[in-house]
């Protein structure tokens, strides 16, 4: 540990050179790795790096000739110190020089960094062997036999821990003979220094939260590569997000994301552009044209809403505002009821109607009736935690997601149309089950009818899960935020309200008695069911077209024809024994070749479109919606604009029925424009980390959620999930003008 | 029909449970000027803490790893720890989070992290486990040392740096300004905080990787 006091004789600064402390502090960090000698020699030697004080003077110290000192540091494997912008942690390594009287030193010249990820942070710094260079200017007064050199040289030098070093070196160049033992190095540092790219011409904006960068005029070389942006300020840009460049007739320009917490608003951003390929960077000096918005939008008086609006739903209580979570009982209480509506809901409807089939069947038997109701109930419960524990786990795991998000992932979405498929073409007698499966296992599943009611009651989750009944969202928002156990409490509590209809009807079979008896009537109506079906299919193939694109819709379709195909070929009562085997070979076949077409185009990385604009609005509605950040809601309050967000998705059903409705009536339109409110619509029909984090913040975990953000409130107002006109008008109305 | 129940049921589970891939980018949701982000974590006693306990409270909150040098430049001079006795003689509620994840070297146990805590003579009203990282990421936490000022309206009005000067040395702290003194000034007054952001520095927080 050197316990050196800093030499009192003239030094000179650079330019981020801070002063460190003297020994007694530096001592009392008592850390590992004794930063060297005390001013003895030009070597400083610590476990995690070797640091030299070298020089290059291939023509002496004379008045007029090139003179240059460097630190070469040389890191151990892993180990690496920090650039003059380090990112989001770290500090960059200072010199501090110690020359005779007339000296003058210029700014390190650093060489091109590399980029240091650590978890979801980014760095940006040095590993291996690196040399950093100063250009010495010798006075013209300078007459000696030899230069004494002194540096202080402090460095953090970081793996998994970090440890600040620092170092005194010392070293004497003669006057009138070559120095250059180091030449080498100081041509390679000199090589891997950016370059001024002359000719290059950048600018900036910055527009939706983020830095619209354009650089024309780079070198021929570097014309259509991917290139990577290192900024020299600091604690300006968020230097973890991934940038996407765009070449355009030799233009290159990119949404780099703005730090959320930016501590500056500079208007000249340094910054260095490097390409895959090219030997080192290229420094390029970005003018910022457009201001900067303010730093931080000043905190003020909450303007008295009560952050909520009555709920549409029978019960007609208000629902939480976004700070207030509600207590458990309440939360208990509500996720129930929500459960209750779920059944009113439109994508549960056609599994509703199967379970009254099942009634008809057992309304004598009142004893297995309540059997099967309770067996219905458990399944749908223990289904709803199931999956609720499986989110709280992924989320546990660090995912951004939320519920619905099963129907996120396009292979999720084929699925249940296949499911959707087989089940209508059964119901409408294209084939019958009974011949699928071998005899044994059909006869099995007839002797257990408990099992059966209890997956049925999980094939009605499953359904469900999309769809936010208006007391679900709070409390799926609350349950997000509890400890495990309260939140699987609360989903279950939803669970039980969804299945308390089915139950209470098998509890009472004076309620299934007055259903119809069975008669030829049962089998129109098992067809007729068959559309509600295809109908929910026609939805999930749309929902498809939305998340990935036509071809991947039209994929689907391909896959549900072959489907089709197999079921009849398998479970047709009509077919002869050696028809079926030749239907069901072809059948098998042409089902291969239509998956081999279909999943590449679902693929996540087959799709083109950025998330949140994603699931394009068609017409006029496209101009009007403007697609959604936090820094654009942040920007647009601080501007005095008020803000309507939608947080919408394709296979949100609700979503879209307030989005044909009433969001395109003429009064809201208007009221929208009367009070200048700018529209925002936050897409999340495919994964979105920044839409699900929003989400959360505002206590909720599904879709849809509407916030109208007004000029000087603290947060937003949530309107509720199925929204009327009177309510939007009326929020609307308390704007001020 | 029960059949075909059966089979649509099973099929639908399986479907609804297929994995998803984890997206690794961490987003920072917290804004000065905007609600500080609600949490709930366990302090190192096992208690529940939650944000929405110190309604109506100025609330700091400040990410702390012992394995720091740069903690350890606050805490051996005594600066952090009395920091956080003038906040909390004034009616402050000071959180210190530690977001360490549970397989790094820095990482302490509840009970170990207590202990530091009050050998250090520190008076923070809570220390929390953040483990998997949750508050961390939701505040955009960065570095150790990082601050938060939180009014008492809810709104975060601070986010940055303990002090101005990013050095790992202890004798730069006399001369440097305390950014969450002067914010927690202008807070308690009813006054907007001049400066509201600032770079924070120091080692980085340690994050679960691959999460």
């Amino acid at each position: 540990m050197s316990c050196s006091l800093l030499l009192p004789a003239a030094r000179r600064r650079l330019a981020f050179a801070a002063t460190w402390a003297p020994a007694l502090a530096a001592c009392a960090l008592a850390l590992a790795a004794p930063a060297g000698a005390a001013g003895a020699g030009a070597v400083v030697t610590t476990p995690q790096v070797r640091a030299e004080l070298v020089a290059h003077a291939p023509e002496g110290v004379v008045p007029g000739k090139p003179l240059q000192l460097g630190l070469l540091i040389e890191h151990q494997p892993h180990w690496h110190t920090y650039w003059k912008n380090p990112g989001d942690s770290g500090l960059p390594t200072t010199l501090a020089f110690t020359l005779p009287a007339g000296f003058s030193t210029g700014e390190i010249r650093w060489p091109t960094p590399a980029r240091l990820p650590i978890g979801p942070l980014m760095n940006f710094g040095y590993e291996g062997r690196l040399l950093l260079p100063v250009a010495v200017q010798v006075p013209a007064s300078f007459s000696g036999e030899s230069l004494e050199v002194k540096l202080r040289a402090d460095w953090l030098v970081c793996k998994d821990v970090c440890i600040p070093e620092g170092g005194d070196f010392s070293l004497q160049l003669p006057a009138r003979a070559a120095t250059a033992g180091h030449a080498e190095a100081f041509a390679a540092a000199e090589a891997a220094a950016p370059r001024p790219a002359a000719g290059a011409k950048a600018q900036a904006e910055i527009k939706e939260g983020a830095l619209q960068v354009r650089i024309s005029g780079l070198p021929a070389a570097w014309q259509g590569r991917d290139l990577q942006l290192f900024p020299e300020t600091a604690g300006v840009l968020n230097n973890a997000a991934p940038v996407q460049g765009r070449w355009e007739s030799g233009q290159w320009s990119a949404a780099i994301p703005i730090d959320a917490q930016r501590s500056a608003g500079p208007e000249t951003m340094p910054v260095v552009l490097t390409a895959a390929g090219q030997p080192s960077g290229l420094e390029v000096t970005v003018q910022v044209t457009a201001p900067w918005p303010p730093l931080a939008q000043a905190p003020q008086a909450a303007t008295g809403t009560a952050g909520s609006a009555a709920l549409a739903g029978p019960a007609g209580t208000a629902a939480p505002a976004p700070a207030e979570p509600i207590g458990l009982a309440l939360a208990l209480v509500a996720a129930l009821a929500g459960g209750l509506l779920l059944n009113l809901m439109p994508c549960v409807f056609p599994v509703l109607s199967l379970k009254i089939i099942g009634f008809t069947r057992h309304a004598e038997d009142r004893r297995s009736l309540l059997a099967g109701g309770l067996a219905y109930t458990a399944g749908v419960v223990v289904s709803f935690v199931a999956l609720a524990g499986l989110l709280l786990a992924l989320r546990a795991g660090g995912e951004q997601i939320g519920w619905g998000f099963q129907l996120q992932s396009p292979a999720v979405v084929a699925a249940l149309a296949v499911l959707f498929t087989l089940i209508g073409l059964n119901l409408a007698g294209v084939f019958e089950f009974g011949s699928v499966l071998p005899s044994r296992i059909a006869a099995a599943q007839a002797r257990h009818p408990l099992v059966d009611s209890a997956l049925t009651g999980v094939l009605a989750v499953a359904v469900a899960s999309p769809c936010t009944a208006p007391f679900m969202a709070a409390s799926l928002g609350v349950a997000m935020m509890l400890p495990t156990h309260e939140a699987l409490a609360i989903f279950a509590a939803l669970g039980l309200g969804m299945a308390l209809p089915y139950l209470a009807a098998s509890a009472w079979p004076r309620l299934a008695r007055m259903l119809p008896r069975p008669g030829p009537w049962m089998a129109n109506f098992k067809a007729l069911m068959a559309f509600p079906m295809f109908a929910t299919v026609v939805w999930l193939t749309w929902v498809l077209g939305q998340q990935t694109s036509i071809d991947g819709a039209a994929a689907l379709l391909g896959l549900l024809v072959a489907v089709a195909f197999g079921a009849w070929a398998l479970g047709s009562p009509t077919l002869g024994r050696g028809a079926r085997r030749g239907f069901s070979a072809a059948a098998l076949a042409l089902l291969a070749a239509a998956l081999v077409w279909a999943v590449p185009s679902w693929r996540q990385d087959a799709v083109a479109a950025m998330p949140g604009t994603s699931g394009a609005v068609a017409g006029q509605e496209a101009d009007r919606w403007q697609p959604w950040s936090a820094e654009r809601v942040a920007q647009l309050t601080a501007e005095g604009r008020p803000v309507f967000v939608d947080f919408t998705a394709a296979w949100c059903v609700t979503c879209q029925f307030n989005k044909r409705t009433t969001l395109n009536q003429p009064e809201v339109v208007a009221a929208f424009e009367r009070k200048r409110v700018v529209l925002l619509r936050a897409d999340w029909t495919r994964r979105d980390a920044a839409i699900a984090a929003e989400l959360a913040r505002m206590q909720r975990s599904g879709v849809p959620v509407y916030a109208l953000y007004s000029p000087g409130a603290a947060g937003p107002r949530l309107l509720s999930e199925i929204l009327s006109v009177g309510e939007v008008t009326a929020a609307l109305a308390e704007l001020p003008d | 029909m029960k059949k075909l129940a059966t089979l649509a049921a099973g099929l639908s589970l399986a479907t609804a449970l297929i994995g998803v891939s984890c997206s690794v980018h961490a987003n920072t949701t917290a804004a000065v000027g905007q609600p500080a982000p609600a949490f709930s974590a366990r302090d190192t006693a096992g208690r529940t803490v939650s944000l929405a306990d110190f309604k109506g409270k100025t609330v700091v909150l400040e990410w702390v790893n012992p394995g720091c040098p740069y903690v350890q430049k606050h805490y051996r001079s005594a600066n952090m720890q009395g920091t956080q006795r003038e906040a909390t003689g004034q009616g402050v509620v000071w959180l210190a989070v530690n977001s360490t994840a549970v397989d790094h070297g820095d990482y302490l146990a509840p009970g170990a992290l207590a202990d530091w805590m009050k050998a250090q003579r520190a008076a923070a009203s809570a220390t929390l486990m953040d483990p998997d990282g949750k508050v961390g990421r939701a505040y955009g936490a960065r570095t150790t040392p990082h601050m938060y000022v939180i009014d008492a309206k809810g709104t975060l009005v601070y986010a940055g740096a303990i002090d101005s000067k990013p050095t790992a040395s202890v004798s730069d702290i006399a001369g440097a300004t305390n950014h969450v003194k002067a914010a927690l000034a202008e807070t308690l007054a009813g006054k907007p905080v001049t400066v509201p952001l600032t770079r924070a520095y120091g080692c980085s927080v340690k994050y679960p990787s691959g999460a």
